[in-house]
């Protein structure tokens, strides 16, 4: 026996640990659920952090100026914390970077001080007119001794390679190439342009010559005054700039050639390339920026401007590019700018006074500007996505090696001096196209079907019927995609015409057969007939697909011409691509039915009998009960199993990635496949490096994804709320 | 006729019309179940080899598929002749009339080997050391004598390779990589002496396993093919012998469940084209539990707190709208956001954490099971959520109400008499969110699923369940075999019979599902909603 104060202090602790139990669970409850449906919802505001990046407007920051030996070349090295000088008397040396503070100095090499030489190009490489006047080709390359890691104790070795002695004077070295060779010979080929006192001259030759070559005068059309010239990246062309604003395109195989002639509408006073060397930039005298491309017209190739960009303050004095992506410095003695070629983005500009050197790192995000009193002054650039714009993504670009603006999405390619096309339109259109040969497809048989099952079906038939649906939406999607694209889709090329035969076929086999039922005893039609038509009819469909199968070549030999796709080649020009949107709108038509069906049918069910019965009374038949009364009654709910099927065939992933080719293309032919949202980020994810602008890029699809099915369901739930509290005052 | 106007135009044509829309509908899921079903089940059953005269002479295969003459197209028939090593590919098209002399021949043997898929033809003879032992019918007598034990020799061999010699690559792994972060010069000494002994355990290993090797390699079997060419392969490189023509049924009976077991229960071979599935059945099921138990608490509670503690208001409404409607967005989308917040953020931070001996080899900072599972979770979560509340708000009031009465605290109340009547709900909200997990393939391909994954998540060495390694996958199976595969054509049979469990696997869930519901509400009175 406990005593009763003792018990009482017992139920007492009891009660307070039942008390503090339901407070701490209602508190962690809370707290959990809250923060679940924080994290939820978090999933879209993440995803829109990752893509916001590429909106970000490029910043640069001034770094500290400091003071450089003076110079005639300037460039960055890929780290971006050392710069290479060139000056005639000192040859070439290299300073640390931001100090300054010197770190090798190159001393053998062609005889100082040098008579002339080219600019620096992006890579290093440089070409050099001697004391003796020789020239010497030099590529600078880093040499690490090994074991080294302290980079100021690493040398920059010029590579010096060959010397070819020269006859004629040369004012100024332009531009040069060295080119393996091609023959038997197989040595390397020098191709120098250069201007002299009597105008533009050239001159090729192998690297070990020792006899002195002559300059060839470039054969200028008269009356044109060449400023400047550069070589194509093969040395195959010449590009020259002339006083009069003609851009003048010379075939350089064998003796110069002239080919075609661009005008630029202001004298041109520097050329230079973007990576990969397709895209000619043209620098004017009072400022004009442009770009130049070859581009086929009526079979012969001819330059044409196709990127234009906002004009500097005065004349161009020169360009340099980074190797990273399409960017390129262009600088005047007043103004250094950074311009982005595909996007036409202009990343980064600023006044100085003097200007008589500007570059830029190879990895595009440190600038450099030496001017006349000797300093130097340095930026730091940050334009991690530079290749994406509103317009790049949502607009049409025209790409290096296209003939015209263009939707084009290709995010990768082999090369480093790839040009990345981050069009957004092929995608959405191929999502559209897949949604909408899909909803072809699903919307009538899902709606029909949901009408029969709520209004005429047989209860029985109604019970198995529905959870046989709702199984089927169960069906994974990588299951229907497999049998779309390994299966149909070879069936479908081989029987495309019976399987377009097949309505018309049923509908024949049917009309043959209905007088047949309408003759039938009213007793066996009612006992066989009403809520069971869905059983009558199978034997019906597989009739009729054995009649279309039967039926096919023979339809194909008397109208198609023996092959319907030679015919739709030959007669209307469509291609035929065994996995096609047909086939995807099939495959995904399949995996939307139950959602729209299920949904649609709950709709047709809740319409209140009160209103059937009040139109059959009136001497409605089924049929016209159900279409004009429990089909607009329900048409909300319809609508919102609509959106909701909208959303799924939008996201669809699998069947769509396993049933086209996924190719983005931009076309509407049944015939031919597509690209979706959805699939393309399955795709292209996997490689896309992290937080580059690929990756970014396809965070902004998913974005679109989401937002997109968020709506379609959100509407669709509102409606479908709606539907339920109108149906609850019946 | 007017009867038939009538019949018109009281629009019975058009309920005609819409039953044939779902007679359509119907007719499709029965086609495309019975189609993977009567795909699927076949696979196993053994065909018989048919040797027929063909234009280049004799052929011994299977019969794949007859197309009837189409068009200006003649008949043909597709054999499966198998001998990839020998003719270069599996299957060969025949004109229906370029054949003749079918006959099949009783001493025809499929030979399923480890490599270069099946051989059609005969044994020639089988040596040992290059010394004869026996040769033609007598052959196959002793290869069938002698398979048993090269096949548990085989296994041997798989099982040091694979569980003893891969724990002691880790474990001297681990060894370095201590060491190098390691000062003290006692603690590397002793570290090194650790080494040491393992790598002469390695070694011994090793030469364990060469002897064995050698062992397999003593004895090798002659095939020779139809149109007599030979093949010499160790006997260790055959899996079974099957006399298609000379079986009877019950031989065939044993075959099939011989053959379905192997796919159950091996490893796949010959970059997954054949073998069996069950690192794809062991990770989808791994996978699918580790959802199941992050999926039920999250669901469960975020339900709870909707139905039973927020205050029913616009908030609350748009909350359950926005929660539904999860349900509905594309399952990639959950995926790059796998990718980029599990993945990237939180496992690279993990790996900075705790791993960062290891780095750049990343840990947990790339795809792995357990961002796999969360990613799922969160894709299901509405499904647990939504079936939940149902079930929540179907426990009837008065029950709440008597408990109340009773002094009970309103814990008290939902966790003795709500969450127990609501039980068959969650339950039934935990396996439809386990039937989509295993369905789903496309968040899986961005967050750890792969073709071949080196070591299951969960084996006998420390800590056992390794969360942070890849898997595989049915789903992803299907996918990479049939449209990753350099040889998809011979692999289809498989791709069928893995499309054929996966699909009993989910229809089977759902089942269930369906069951449970159906009972809940038999009992609960009716819908809800």
């Amino acid at each position: 026996m406990t005593h009763p104060n003792q018990e009482n202090q017992e139920s007492h602790r009891v009660q307070k640990r039942a008390r503090l139990v339901d407070r701490l669970m209602a508190g962690v409850i809370s707290v959990g659920g809250l923060t679940i449906i924080a994290a939820v919802l978090g999933m879209m505001v993440f995803i829109a952090k990752e893509a916001l990046p590429l909106f970000k407007p490029p910043s640069s920051a001034a770094l500290s100026a400091f003071k450089l030996p003076p110079s005639q070349g300037l460039l960055l090295d890929e780290s971006g914390k050392a710069a290479v000088l060139v000056s005639p008397r000192e040859g070439l040396h290299v300073h640390r970077l931001p100090d300054g503070h010197l770190l090798s100095t190159s001393t053998d090499g062609p005889k100082r001080p040098w008579l002339s030489h080219t600019p620096l190009q992006p890579r290093g490489e440089l070409l050099v007119q001697g004391e003796d006047g020789k020239l010497t080709a030099g590529a600078l390359k880093w040499a690490k001794p090994s074991g080294e890691n302290n980079p100021a104790n690493w040398t920059l070795e010029p590579n010096w390679q060959g010397s070819v002695p020269v006859l004629g004077a040369i004012q100024k070295l332009l531009s040069f190439r060295l080119t393996e060779g091609t023959g038997l010979g197989g040595g390397r080929t020098l191709r120098v342009v250069a201007s002299t006192s009597s105008g533009l001259a050239w001159l090729e030759a192998s690297l070990d010559e020792t006899q002195p070559i002559a300059l060839k005068l470039v054969p200028l059309p008269s009356g044109l005054n060449a400023t400047c010239a550069i070589w194509n990246l093969d040395a195959r062309a010449l590009y020259v700039g002339t006083q009069e604003g003609a851009i003048l395109d010379f075939k350089m195989e064998g003796e110069p050639e002239l080919l075609t002639r661009s005008e630029f509408g202001e004298p041109i006073s520097s050329l230079g390339f973007t990576i990969g060397g397709t895209s000619l930039l043209v620098g004017g005298a009072k400022g004009k920026l442009a770009a130049y491309q070859q581009v086929r017209v009526n079979e012969v190739f001819q330059l044409q401007p196709f990127h234009a960009f906002p004009a500097l303050d005065g004349e161009v004095l020169g360009f340099t590019y980074g190797l990273r992506d399409k960017r390129f410095l262009a600088w005047t003695s007043t103004q250094v700018v950074v311009d982005h070629l595909t996007t036409e983005r202009r990343l980064f500009s600023v006044m100085v006074d003097q200007a008589t050197q500007a570059t830029i790192a190879p990895r595009g995000d440190l600038i450099l500007v030496g001017t006349t009193d000797g300093r130097v002054r340095s930026w730091s650039l940050s334009a991690p996505h530079a290749d994406v714009s509103q317009k790049s993504l949502w607009g049409k670009v025209h790409y290096e090696g296209y003939e015209k603006p263009d939707f084009v999405w290709q995010s990768t390619g082999g090369t480093d001096d790839f040009e990345p096309k981050f069009g957004m339109m092929p995608l959405i259109f191929g999502t559209l196209k897949g949604t909408l040969y899909a909803m072809l497809f699903a919307l009538p048989l899902a709606i029909f079907a949901a009408l029969y099952t709520s209004q005429f079906a047989s209860l029985n038939l109604r019970n198995t019927i529905k959870p046989a649906v709702e199984i089927m939406a169960a069906l994974p999607s990588v299951v229907l995609g497999f049998l779309a694209g390994l299966v149909l889709a070879p069936l479908f090329e081989k029987i495309a015409v019976e399987l377009l035969l097949f309505p018309f076929a049923t509908l024949f086999c049917m009309l043959l057969l209905i007088p047949f039922w309408s003759r039938l005893p009213q007793k066996w039609r009612t006992i066989w007939g009403d809520g069971r038509e869905v059983i009558w009819v199978a034997p019906l469909l597989i009739l009729g697909l054995f009649v279309a199968y039967q039926t096919g070549p023979w339809f194909e030999r008397a109208f198609l011409g023996g092959s319907y796709r030679a015919w739709l080649q030959s007669a209307h020009g469509i291609t035929f691509d065994q996995r096609n949107s047909l086939v995807v709108g099939f495959a995904m038509g399949f995996a939307v039915i139950p959602i729209i069906f299920t949904i649609s049918e709950d709709a047709l069910n809740s319409v209140p009998k009160s209103l059937t019965s009040a139109s059959l009374a009136c001497g409605a038949s089924p049929w016209q009960t159900a279409w004009r009364v429990v089909l607009p009654t329900a048409s909300p709910g319809i609508f919102s199993a609509v959106m909701v099927g909208l959303g799924r065939a939008i996201g669809e992933t699998m069947i769509v990635l396993m049933a086209t080719g996924n190719t983005p293309v931009m076309d509407w032919s049944p015939f031919n496949g597509m690209r979706t949202l959805a699939a393309n980020i399955a795709v292209e994810i996997p490689e896309a490096p992290l937080h580059g602008s690929l990756y970014r890029v396809l965070f902004l699809a998913a974005l679109l994804l989401f937002a997109f099915t968020f709506v379609l369901n959100t509407i669709a739930e509102l409606v479908r709320q709606r539907l339920r509290k109108r149906f609850e005052t019946f | 006729m007017k009867l038939f106007m009538q019949w018109l135009r009281r629009g019975n044509v058009f309920i005609w019309f819409s039953g044939t829309m779902l007679s359509i509908c119907l007719l499709m899921i029965v086609g495309l179940v019975g189609f993977i079903a009567a795909k699927g089940l076949v696979v196993f059953w053994p065909q018989a080899l048919v040797q027929v005269h063909g234009p280049e002479g004799e052929v011994l295969g299977e019969i794949t598929s007859y197309e009837a003459p189409f068009g200006t197209e003649p008949a043909k028939v597709q054999f499966r002749v198998g001998n990839r090593d020998i003719y270069g590919q599996d299957f060969k098209w025949f004109k229906a009339a370029e054949i003749s002399r079918r006959q099949e021949p009783k001493d025809a043997l499929l030979i399923e080997r480890l490599e270069n898929g099946a051989f059609f033809g005969s044994i020639r003879d089988i040596t040992q050391d290059g010394q004869p032992i026996a040769i033609a019918g007598a052959a196959v007598e002793e290869v069938k004598r002698r398979l048993p034990a090269m096949n548990k020799l085989q296994a041997q061999i798989r099982k040091i390779e694979k569980g003893a010699v891969g724990d002691l690559n880790r474990k001297l792994e681990d060894c370095r990589r201590t060491m190098e972060s390691e000062s003290s010069a006692k603690a590397r000494a002793a570290l090194e002496q650790k080494e040491q002994s393992l790598k002469s355990q390695y070694d011994q290993l090793q030469t364990e396993l060469d002897q064995l090797r050698v062992k397999v390699k003593t004895i090798s079997v002659t095939l020779l093919t139809v149109d007599g060419k030979t093949k010499e392969i160790p006997l260790g490189g055959i899996v079974r012998i099957v006399p298609a023509n000379d079986l009877n049924w019950f031989g065939k009976v044993r075959l099939y469940f011989s053959r379905l077991w192997e796919f159950v229960a091996d490893d796949p071979r010959e970059s997954n084209t054949e073998g069996g599935i069950f690192p794809a059945i062991f990770g989808t099921v791994m996978m699918v539990l580790i959802m199941s138990m992050l999926v039920v608490p999250l669901g469960v509670v975020t339900a709870l707190f909707l139905r039973e503690y927020a205050k029913d208001g616009l908030l609350v409404r748009a909350v359950r709208v926005a929660v539904n409607n999860l349900a509905g967005v594309p399952s990639i989308v959950f995926g790059v956001f796998g990718l980029g917040f599990f993945v990237y953020a939180v496992g690279g931070t993990l790996d900075q954490l705790f791993y960062s001996s290891k780095l750049p080899t990343p840990t947990f900072g790339t795809g792995g099971i357990i961002w796999a599972s969360l990613t799922l979770a969160l894709l299901t979560v509405p499904v647990v959520v939504v079936a939940t509340e149902e079930a929540l708000a179907a426990v009837p009031r008065n029950q709440r109400e008597a408990s109340l009465a009773l002094g009970a605290t309103k814990w008290q109340t939902i966790w003795n008499v709500v969450l127990p009547g609501a039980a068959p709900g969650i339950l039934t909200g935990l396996i439809l969110a386990m039937s989509r997990g295993a369905g789903e393939v496309a968040p899986l391909m961005l967050t750890g699923v792969v073709k071949l994954a080196p070591a299951m998540p969960l084996d006998g060495s420390f800590p056992f369940l390794h969360l942070d390694r890849k898997f595989m996958h049915l789903g992803f199976h299907i996918y990479d075999v049939g449209f990753q595969s350099p040889n998809s054509e011979a692999a289809k049979p498989m791709v069928f019979m893995t499309a054929l469990l996966l699909l009993f696997v989910v229809v089977m869930l759902n089942l269930v599902a369906l069951r449970l519901r159906r009972k809940l509400r038999a009992r609960l009175g009716g819908s809800t909603f």
